[in-house]
């Protein structure tokens, strides 16, 4: 990606909030519709807002939305599917040309994204399953991010150790995360998983902490906590620094927050490595892969965005403190190739 | 005609007496009101003897602390109780108060008493405001609680337009916040205090133990107390007998408020930065106790030990489920078969339901 | 004992745990008579009509209804079969959130087979049809809750005649009824009598009884203890059986008090009623009676601040007196002993010495903390001096009978000196002993305050007050002296037709 020292200048100001500043002056380079991108209005229809991830992840849709001066319509059903659904039909009434489905149930939310496919609205889904193939999915490998934190956390401990897991069934991307956690256990023998435990009782972190709290003083033996879930790796941290064992445990996980490399920062802090993909990074992938459909190209059907590793090492080396400082310490966290023709104006920073 | 004039005229209302009484035998008035108190007990023994670990000191104090914050938030809750009332918004006080206590230390760099008293004062508003709503506005109290509830919910999100509060966050101006957590703030969710074993007992624990007593002799040891159950079990008596009714009300409601936002502290304290969080669970977790305690030692009535009860028995199965490795449907499902279990206990074994 | 008898029990029992309620209860109903129940409270009135209709299941025993054993399971069975029942406590008998007319048609909006749709325009027909037959004047589409008591009692037994009973219970209906209102219901008791319902009629009221008893049976401790029938009823031998002793008709030994502790001077409770002015004396008993809705309560409550003066002034003892809430009434000596003491004075959750205590905790207390070894003891002299019946003044409050209870309120408020102390309707579901007992305990403690009781029952004043004043329509219009009073200027007075000028 190439940028011009204007471009910079003005998504600076965009992501300072003076919004659509100046877009005008690329847009004769723009395909259409995004000649006259004001009056291109797209929606995106949540069913998870809660946390950082999705706290970030609306930021880079906004972002991306900014950059390419398109008006954003956000919807948020709060985890109540039949909600989300009618958001949808709102969405289509709003008149809006696109669409972006950010998680929800499959059985509400196929009908819905058909609806608005039939109403010639563009649509894109992100970690929802809606079974059409005109709609791209947006996904972040669950996979590879259980995969890449598990083989730092052989690569720290061998294949011989006793593992706390922290699982909550009926979440997709935490039962595709628990499909590599299973095939690992069946690839290395040696690993025991002594207990299972998880709870998405709100506030998350406080709520895992207490039950961690009760496995560690079952189990003071486990040396390797699977958490693939920052909430959740957050809730063990507290439990197993309240234990006084942050020496002898390390912490595997999933995601990345601010907050979350604070903790990982501390003084023997448990917290080992996490593997992320920039929730921000996911954000603007789904406006551009919709930005594409709109323009008539074609992003793929599935639009993967590829995890990164982050080590305690790394953050400690580079001495990275915030999410900014990651994405700029990291570049491979803060940047992507994934659906970025030529002609599409991409956010710096975060 | 066969009438009998030998009896004294006392004796009608003594057959009143002995035949009103007589539903309850020595062993029904023994089961009401030591049962729960054995079931818990039996509880202990039970998971102690199935679960490696769990009879032991340290295992004691991680059950207090995992209720402690639940548990202060129900001791409030009981207040509200004893006066008639209920208060739906103690969740999303605790939120607030956690998000304001993360607000003013990380974004406005303020230091943890700061923190502590805005958290306090705000407490202390919410009650005043459910309090008015309910005794002046004569709003029901499950709607006004409700409706403060959703308030907050929204209210806390704006300042930070929906971001959880953490150090190095990006605020809505785009400047990025540098406060950081006081760590005598911190010290509150984690300090522990020497007690038998060095680091035993944590600080949310000793202000659980102390807000419970408090409000226990306060309810059962002083005449505000008193005249508050006056006032919730027959207001207009209460009122004739010349109790300030409204202002016992809006103090229920004040005490419930500042419960709330001394939980929402220590959460703040615990987590260590202001998680966007609806408290649901918590107000769930803390009315559930508070039920629960209806059934200690027989009550039928709302009373604090019985919360502090209701509230470590919920501790104590969850704990003990943990341990032995049960998934997170079937402790929600444990917690209200007690619930259940409890209120059964409560009315229709008490004999409080008249005739 | 009478052949042609449509109801019969026979040797019912009924226990609640080790103690027996009925023991073995015989009692035959014939068509077209009023069979009375009398019994003290406690002596298990309450129990056998509910097991008669079906909210208790008997021990042992029979019913018998026109010949066929009846055993209803429940109250809709034994009103399908014809053994209607109107209970003493009205708001039972009522769902105050409902109109008058849906409460008339209640019964057939429930059970099998009914229309599922609700129409509510014939269910205004045929309620119009019930209130006509009934004589009652009521809108009936206000709402049961927005009526007075004495209209809700009316509507309770509106419904009940619109099932057509052939027995009908009536518990103490007349108890919360203005004489008027009475009167009505007699008039109707009398047609449905004349058109072959057996009836039962459970009252205290000797006037009711009076009025209408063709037979009485005197129930107590579980037994009948006497069945008085005839030409003409032996009603002292009825009461004597009741109570197991012969009550003294003494006339009270009257008295004329000494200082003024409390005066009125023109007050006015109500805009536009004529004020009145009355004085109260140190040691005397004055009993202020008149029908039902006159003003009675309202003056009571505004005595006790609970109520603003519209005009007017008070003075007690020598000083202006203008309270603005209970607890200011209750710091100048002005104590209440309110109307209906299950909404206005018990409180449920509380035990014996803990509803004697409520009002005078601050004095009972160190500091705000509460002294209940201190209240304990003022508790048990009360129990001593009124003669409540319980095993400790830590008993709940619900194991006692009504007059216990009405004690304990009495007694809440005799614990403290007054200037002032006010009753009003203290003997409201009072049986005959305690109300003697109560009676007797207010004249002996009468000096050193005045005493204001407000009653409806011109018996109850008699036997109480040394002074009676008269109200209607909100103000005073007669005063007597509790001796050789003009029973028919008094009773002009209570209905109305005279009003004499202050």
């Amino acid at each position: 990606m190439d940028f011009t020292r204007r471009t910079f200048g003005k998504l600076t100001m965009a992501l300072m909030g003076a919004a659509s500043f100046g877009t005008m002056a690329y847009a004769a380079d723009m395909p259409k519709p995004f000649d006259d991108p004001g009056k291109v209005k797209i929606a995106l229809v949540r069913y998870l807002s809660t946390g950082d991830f999705f706290e970030s992840y609306l930021a880079g849709v906004t972002a991306q939305s900014k950059a390419l001066g398109v008006d954003l319509r956000v919807f948020d059903s709060r985890q109540d599917a039949a909600l989300q659904s009618d958001m949808v039909d709102q969405a289509i009434a709003l008149g809006v040309k696109g669409i972006i489905i950010q998680h929800g149930l499959t059985e509400s939310m196929k009908a819905a994204a058909q609806r608005a496919v039939d109403a010639g609205i563009k649509v894109v889904a992100f970690d929802v399953n809606v079974e059409n193939p005109k709609i791209p999915q947006i996904e972040q490998s669950d996979r590879d991010l259980a995969r890449l934190a598990l083989e730092q956390a052989v690569k720290d401990n061998g294949d011989e150790f006793k593992a706390g897991y922290v699982y909550v069934a009926g979440i997709a991307p935490l039962d595709r995360r628990n499909e590599t956690w299973e095939a690992f256990k069946k690839k290395y023998p040696g690993i025991n998983q002594v207990a299972m435990f998880g709870t998405m009782d709100n506030p998350i972190a406080n709520s895992v902490a207490n039950q961690a709290r009760s496995v560690v003083s079952a189990h003071p033996d486990i040396t390797v906590m699977f958490a693939p879930y920052d909430e959740f790796a957050k809730g063990v941290k507290i439990a197993v620094d309240e234990a006084g064992l942050s020496k002898s445990v390390k912490i595997y996980s999933a995601d990345i927050s601010t907050p979350d490399i604070s903790a990982m920062r501390e003084p023997d802090s448990a917290w080992a490595a996490t593997a992320a993909t920039n929730p921000a990074l996911v954000g603007q992938v789904s406006v551009r892969a919709l930005a594409m459909l709109l323009a008539g190209e074609d992003p793929g059907h599935n639009v993967v965005v590829p995890p990164t590793l982050i080590t305690q090492k790394d953050l400690k080396d580079k001495d990275i403190k915030n999410m900014e400082e990651l994405s700029a310490k990291l570049p491979q966290f803060a940047q992507t190739d994934v659906a970025a023709p030529k002609w599409m104006p991409v956010p710096k920073g975060k | 005609m066969n009438t009998d004039a030998t009896n004294t005229a006392q004796s009608a209302p003594k057959a009143t007496k002995t035949a009103k009484a007589g539903s309850s035998t020595p062993t029904r008035d023994f089961a009401i009101r030591y049962g729960f108190l054995l079931l818990v007990f039996a509880i202990v023994v039970y998971f102690s003897i199935m679960a490696d670990g769990f009879a032991s000191p340290q295992s004691a104090v991680f059950i207090l602390q995992s209720v402690s914050i639940t548990g202060i938030l129900a001791l409030g809750v009981t207040a509200t109780l004893v006066a008639g009332g209920f208060d739906l918004s103690i969740g999303s006080v605790a939120t607030t108060a956690m998000m304001a206590s993360s607000y003013v230390m990380v974004v406005m760099n303020g230091d943890a008493l700061s923190a502590t008293l805005v958290c306090l004062a705000i407490g202390i508003l919410i009650g005043l405001i459910n309090g008015f709503l309910i005794v002046y506005m004569r709003v029901p109290d499950l709607l006004a609680t409700l409706g403060m509830m959703f308030l907050l919910l929204g209210l806390q999100r704006i300042p930070t337009e929906g971001r959880s509060i953490a150090t190095g966050m990006t605020l809505p101006d785009g400047s990025v916040a540098s406060g950081t957590f006081s760590p005598s703030f911190l010290a509150l969710g984690r300090y522990r205090f020497d007690f038998v074993i060095p680091n035993l007992v944590p600080a949310s624990v000793v202000v659980l133990v102390v807000l419970a007593i408090v409000i226990w002799f306060f309810l059962e040891y002083t005449r505000f107390g008193r005249m508050m159950y006056a006032v919730g079990s027959n207001e207009r008596a209460a009122s004739l007998a010349g109790a300030p009714v409204k202002g016992y009300k809006i103090l229920a409601y004040v005490i419930s408020a500042i419960f709330a936002s001394i939980g929402g502290i220590l959460l703040a304290a615990r987590l260590g930065r202001g998680d966007i969080a609806s408290g649901n669970n918590l107000l769930l977790d803390a009315v559930a106790a508070a039920l629960t305690g209806f059934a200690v030692l027989g009550a039928a009535k709302p009373n604090a030990f019985g919360t502090a009860i209701g509230a470590l028995f919920v501790g104590i199965l969850l704990q003990g489920l943990t341990m032995m490795n049960a998934p997170y449907y079937t402790q929600d499902f444990v917690k209200g078969v007690v619930l259940v279990f409890a209120l059964v206990f409560t009315f229709a074994l008490s004999g409080r339901n008249r005739r | 004992m009478n052949a042609t008898a449509i109801f019969r029990v026979e040797n019912l029992r009924k226990s609640f745990g080790p103690n027996r309620v009925l023991d073995g209860v015989s009692i035959d109903l014939q068509p077209g008579t009023v069979t009375v129940l009398m019994g003290a409270n406690g002596a298990g009135k309450s129990t056998l009509v509910k097991t008669v209709c079906g909210v208790y299941q008997p021990d042992s025993g029979s019913l018998t209804l026109d010949g066929a054993p009846f055993a209803p399971a429940s109250t809709a069975e034994a009103i399908r079969a014809g053994v209607v029942t109107v209970h003493q406590n009205i708001n039972d008998g009522v769902i105050a959130d409902l109109d008058v007319a849906t409460n008339l048609m209640l019964d057939r909006l429930t059970g099998w087979g009914k229309p599922v749709l609700f129409n509510p325009f014939r269910i205004r027909r045929e309620a119009r049809e019930v209130a006509d037959k009934m004589g009652l004047t009521v809108d009936l589409r206000a709402e049961v809750a927005d009526l007075p008591l004495a209209d809700r009692q009316m509507v309770a037994i509106a419904r009940a005649m619109a099932h057509k009973p052939k027995v009908l219970i009536l518990d103490e209906p007349t108890s919360s009824l203005s004489s008027a209102e009475a009167e009505r219901l007699f008039d109707l008791v009398e047609r449905l009598k004349a058109g072959g319902v057996a009836i039962l009629y459970i009252s205290h009221r000797m006037s009711d009884i009076r009025r209408l008893a063709d037979r009485i049976v005197s129930l107590r401790d579980g037994r009948i203890v006497g069945t008085f029938d005839g030409p003409v009823l032996d009603y002292e031998g009825a009461v004597n059986a009741m109570l197991g002793e012969i009550i003294s008709h003494d006339r009270i030994e009257v008295r004329d008090g000494g200082d003024i502790v409390f005066s009125a001077r023109n007050l006015t409770l109500k805009a536009g009623r004529k004020p009145f002015s009355f004085d109260l004396k140190d040691g005397e008993i004055v009993a202020i009676t008149g029908l039902v809705g006159v003003g009675k309560t309202d003056l009571a409550e505004t005595l006790f601040g609970a109520r603003r003066v519209v005009s007017g002034d008070m003075t007690l003892s020598g000083r202006p007196y203008r309270p603005r809430s209970a607890a200011d009434a209750i710091a100048t000596g002005v104590f209440l002993v309110a109307k209906d003491r299950s909404a206005s004075s018990i409180v449920p959750d509380f035990n014996i010495y803990e509803n004697i205590s409520l009002p005078f905790l601050k004095n009972l207390s160190l500091v705000g903390v509460s002294a209940r070894s201190r209240e304990r003891e003022r508790a048990r002299a009360q129990i001593d001096a009124l003669g409540i019946v319980c095993r400790t003044e830590r008993d709940e409050m619900f194991t006692l009978s009504g007059g216990n209870q009405q004690k304990v309120t009495v007694a809440r408020w005799l614990a403290e000196p007054a200037r002032l102390l006010i009753l009003d309707e203290p003997f409201q579901g009072v049986d005959i002993a305690a109300r003697r007992d109560i009676a007797r305990k207010l004249r002996a403690s009468a000096d050193g305050r005045a005493t204001l009781v407000f009653l409806t029952e011109l018996d109850e004043a008699f036997e109480i007050a040394d002074r009676i004043l008269v109200m209607s329509e909100h103000t005073l219009c007669g005063e007597h002296i509790n001796r050789n009073l003009d029973m028919e200027r008094l009773l002009a007075e209570i209905s109305g037709q005279t009003m004499t000028v202050n």
